[in-house]
């Protein structure tokens, strides 16, 4: 076979070989990859580590099992920061199909925490250290009643508790005592807690998106409409980064580990694209 | 002239906030269309039996595909008219502690299928990219470069190439690439209008079958 | 003793000058209630509104943050209300002076709609204008589109080689322009299909654009004069779930053949499943979308790539009927008033930014 031939008709099969064994390899060996904070996660991070101890973090779980990989690794690595600066925490979501997923993602931290704590007072405890709210259908009915009383919209919590008989709640009423929403979303809650929340009662929002609605929600950050910005895996991995980096947490980092991934994939990319124009420049050459 | 008709009754309620205006319009979005989707449907599902009933009576290729479809689609018509939507219906969907109602189907069948024909978008764009990024002239060998800068700008690994390279892969994306869109938009933008008003007029014709005057 | 003593210090400042009004350009139903901000406006924790129809008993209708001065309440129409502002600070309240009665009523026109009511008539008397020329005869030049120039060839290749054709028509519905556009071109695509006695596969996404399409295809073949050859199994319904019918058209094509697809409509995610899978079987594939995501996918993988409004000029190229062509002239004289405004608007920006309007003032 000639040498252009070989460089410019390489099978397809051997094209997702090659993809597939530098996509799973890291994941198999997991490695985490360092990463530089752009300034947008800092923001964020900045926003969340400076809330007041008298206020609290709203954290919105809005993502599907199909934007999981990228949303869930923010979600972990911002309840990880809040639990250990011990911001009180509330989370919610506005839609049905994320409650599982948000309750793995409290489980999760707050198990990691117990597991090295030695005192009640260092443990996260539900009701004191953070509530799960649920969903209240259909969605602006929390985003605007919030601003007057949280717990008129959750009478119950998602494990079917009195929200008024928490701790927690006494002390946090309503968006007065919120220092920072932040919505993980791969769709339109991010766009509809500024609309209507900053809007009307001041709330300041910062957000977690995928990385397809990056162009859409950029504007917002540039205005100052978002506190903080994190887009796709690469801004999860950021906010490990961050994390890890400034406060010392210890734990599993799922972007960064998949970050290895996505640069071997598209350095695969790359060079296949390489070596297709060289055989092409090659064949121009001979001709 | 139906065209004619309900076209200007689609544009007049944008520009009239009245009841009288909004109300009929609401009535033909919410009802008219939804009783049209409705019989659309059945339509569209009475072509698709049809067509592997066919199939399975005369054998034809792959006639066993046609079973496995009418199959799911059967057992998973019953289910969810008759189990509910969480198993909250007449039929029982539940063996012991394992559900088999419509959303856990959904969820454990439709979505990680789903899932995974979109992960198969990652290899398609890798032997895409390989047959077609070829530098045949000026305006492609600047595609690839821009191509290139943004691939590495958005890795970690760009940086270690040169700080400024994040922030140039940035400003690709944001000032040439939304100025290219833009373009293309306002055109489609212009196209649509022109096209909408060909149809409401009547001068377009041919979409709707036999074409001619 | 104290708080008494704090309280009898400190009064709250209420919000003042309280206007109320019919809020405007709408259905009715609504009334926009604006005041001054409180003097204590910092420490305020929120302000209440407060509606009365007869000026004694007044109810909380709503509350809104610090720091604004606007609020519009839902209201019946043709009944008076009356409207207080209350500042509110703990358990201290400052209700403002009592508004002038006001009732809320529908609006005829949106008077914020009125700048694109006038453009609107303006392109599309243009648009008007060029086609009322085409009827008089006057030859129109459309410049070369390859995509739809191909068309032909692509067909002739599928009926030599005796394969069937493809024809995708994207995931969009009936109202999408992209999906009429395509209905159009089906059509063209459907007649020579009929003439030459090639096969024609055309599976759909939505019922309601199937109904459609298998009407704009029997009458296509009838009006070749086979009416005989159509098969009423080639247009068929597969499924309204995205990729499970990105699934469908692929395995379409990998067991079909098709030596020619085209991929011409409403697309989203599933584009390059679809393209890159027609490439690998090594047909010939015409593609177009006005979905500027999908457009780079779409150049990549296929033969021919109608980009945006290459789609909707299709059904006027294939026909050349002239009226049809006198739309594309007038969507042309159009682009070129957009353009000119935006380069004065730009040099007009410049200017401002940088002061050279000074010298002449």
């Amino acid at each position: 076979m000639k040498t252009t031939d070989l460089l410019m008709k390489i099978d397809r099969r051997i094209i997702y070989l090659i993809l597939l064994v530098v996509v799973t390899l890291p994941l198999i060996f997991p490695s985490v990859q360092s990463v530089r904070v752009m300034p947008p996660v800092e923001k964020l991070f900045n926003a969340i580590d400076t809330i007041p101890a008298d206020k609290s973090l709203i954290i919105d779980f809005d993502y599907d099992p199909q934007t999981l990989p990228e949303l869930e690794p923010m979600a972990i690595a911002i309840l990880r920061h809040a639990f250990e600066r011990r911001i009180k925490v509330l989370a919610l979501s506005l839609y049905v199909q994320p409650l599982g997923l948000a309750t793995n993602a409290l489980n999760q931290v707050t198990a990691e925490y117990n597991s090295k704590a030695s005192t009640r007072a260092d443990s996260i405890i539900y009701g004191r250290d953070y509530v799960f709210l649920g969903w209240q259908p259909p969605p602006l009915v929390p985003i605007l009643g919030m601003g007057e009383s949280i717990i008129n919209v959750y009478k119950t919590d998602y494990y079917g508790n009195q929200t008024d008989t928490l701790p927690l709640m006494q002390r946090i009423k309503n968006y007065s005592n919120v220092g920072l929403l932040v919505s993980l979303s791969s769709g339109d809650p991010p766009r509809w807690w500024i609309e209507y929340a900053q809007n009307r009662f001041g709330l300041h929002v910062g957000a977690g998106i995928t990385a397809v609605s990056a162009s859409e929600f950029y504007p917002y950050l540039q205005t100052g409409q978002f506190s903080g910005l994190m887009v796709g895996m690469k801004g999860a991995a950021e906010y490990e980064e961050i994390v890890s980096s400034q406060m010392g947490i210890v734990g599993r980092r799922k972007a960064s580990e998949a970050l290895p991934s996505l640069t071997y994939a598209h350095l695969v990319m790359i060079a296949f694209i390489v070596v297709g124009n060289i055989g092409f420049f090659i064949q121009r050459r001979h001709k | 002239m139906l065209v004619f008709v309900f076209g200007i009754l689609g544009i007049i309620p944008f520009i009239i906030p009245h009841p009288a205006v909004q109300n009929v319009d609401e009535y033909l979005r919410n009802n008219l269309l939804k009783i049209l989707a409705a019989f659309a449907l059945i339509l569209g599902l009475g072509s698709l039996l049809r067509v592997h009933i066919d199939k399975m009576k005369r054998k034809g290729q792959n006639w066993q595909y046609s079973w496995v479809l009418i199959l799911t689609f059967v057992v998973s018509a019953i289910i969810g008219l008759f189990g509910g939507v969480n198993g909250t219906g007449i039929l029982p969907t539940r063996i012991g502690s394992f559900p088999f109602d419509i959303w856990t189907i959904y969820l454990n069948v439709e979505v990680p299928l789903g899932a995974t024909m979109f992960a198969l978008l990652s290899f398609f764009m890798a032997s895409a990219a390989y047959r077609a990024f070829r530098a045949r002239s000026t305006e492609a060998t600047l595609l690839l470069a821009a191509a290139f800068v943004v691939m590495l700008g958005v890795l970690p690994f760009g940086n270690r190439i040169s700080p400024h390279l994040p922030s140039f892969a940035q400003w690709i994306m944001d000032v040439p690439n939304v100025a290219g869109q833009r373009g293309i938009l306002f055109g489609v933008a212009l196209g649509m209008l022109a096209t909408a008003l060909k149809i409401i007029l009547g001068i377009e014709r041919s979409w709707l079958g036999g074409g001619g005057e | 003793m104290i708080s008494v003593l704090v309280a009898g210090i400190f009064t709250l400042a209420p919000p003042t000058n309280v206007v109320v009004s019919d809020t405007p350009d709408d259905g009715g139903g609504a009334i926009t209630i604006e005041w001054q901000l409180s003097a204590d406006d910092a420490q305020l924790q929120r302000y209440e509104i407060y509606r009365s129809e007869d000026g004694l008993k007044y109810d909380k209708v709503g509350f809104i943050g610090r720091g604004r001065n606007a609020y519009e309440d839902e209201t019946q129409d043709r009944t008076p209300y009356i409207y207080k502002v209350a500042a509110i600070m703990d358990t201290m309240r400052a209700l403002s002076e009592p508004s002038t009665p006001v009732m809320s009523s529908a609006q005829w026109l949106d008077r914020n709609k009125i700048n694109i009511i006038i453009t609107v008539l303006l392109l599309g008397g243009m648009i008007l204008y060029f086609i009322y020329r085409a009827r008089r005869g006057r030859e129109l030049y459309v410049r070369k589109i390859s995509g739809l120039q191909a068309i032909d060839d692509a067909i002739g290749r599928a009926t030599e080689m005796g394969k069937p054709i493809l024809y995708c028509p994207g995931i969009g519905y009936i109202e999408d322009i992209a999906t009429i556009a395509s209905l159009s071109i089906l059509g063209e695509v459907a007649k020579k299909c009929g003439q030459y006695d090639t096969k024609l596969i055309n599976p759909h996404f939505d019922p309601i654009v199937y109904t459609v399409a298998r009407e704009i295809v029997k009458e296509a073949y009838t009006d070749v004069g086979r009416p005989d050859a159509y098969d009423p199994d080639s247009v068929y319904f597969v499924t309204d779930s995205q990729f499970a019918y990105a699934a469908a058209v692929d395995g379409i094509m990998l067991r079909e053949r098709p030596a020619t697809n085209f991929l011409v409509g409403w697309f989203r995610a599933e584009s390059l499943i679809l393209a890159e899978t027609g490439a690998s079987t090594g047909a010939i594939q015409i593609a177009g979308t006005d979905q500027v995501s999908q457009l780079p996918f779409f150049v990549t993988a296929c033969d021919y790539t109608l980009i945006g409004e290459e789609l909707y000029a299709a059904s006027a190229y294939i026909s050349r009927e002239p009226l049809l062509l006198g739309a594309i002239k007038g969507e042309d004289y159009g682009k070129i008033i957009i353009v000119g405004i935006l380069v004065a608007a730009s040099i007009l920006g410049l200017l401002t930014k940088v002061p050279i309007l000074q010298l002449f003032r």
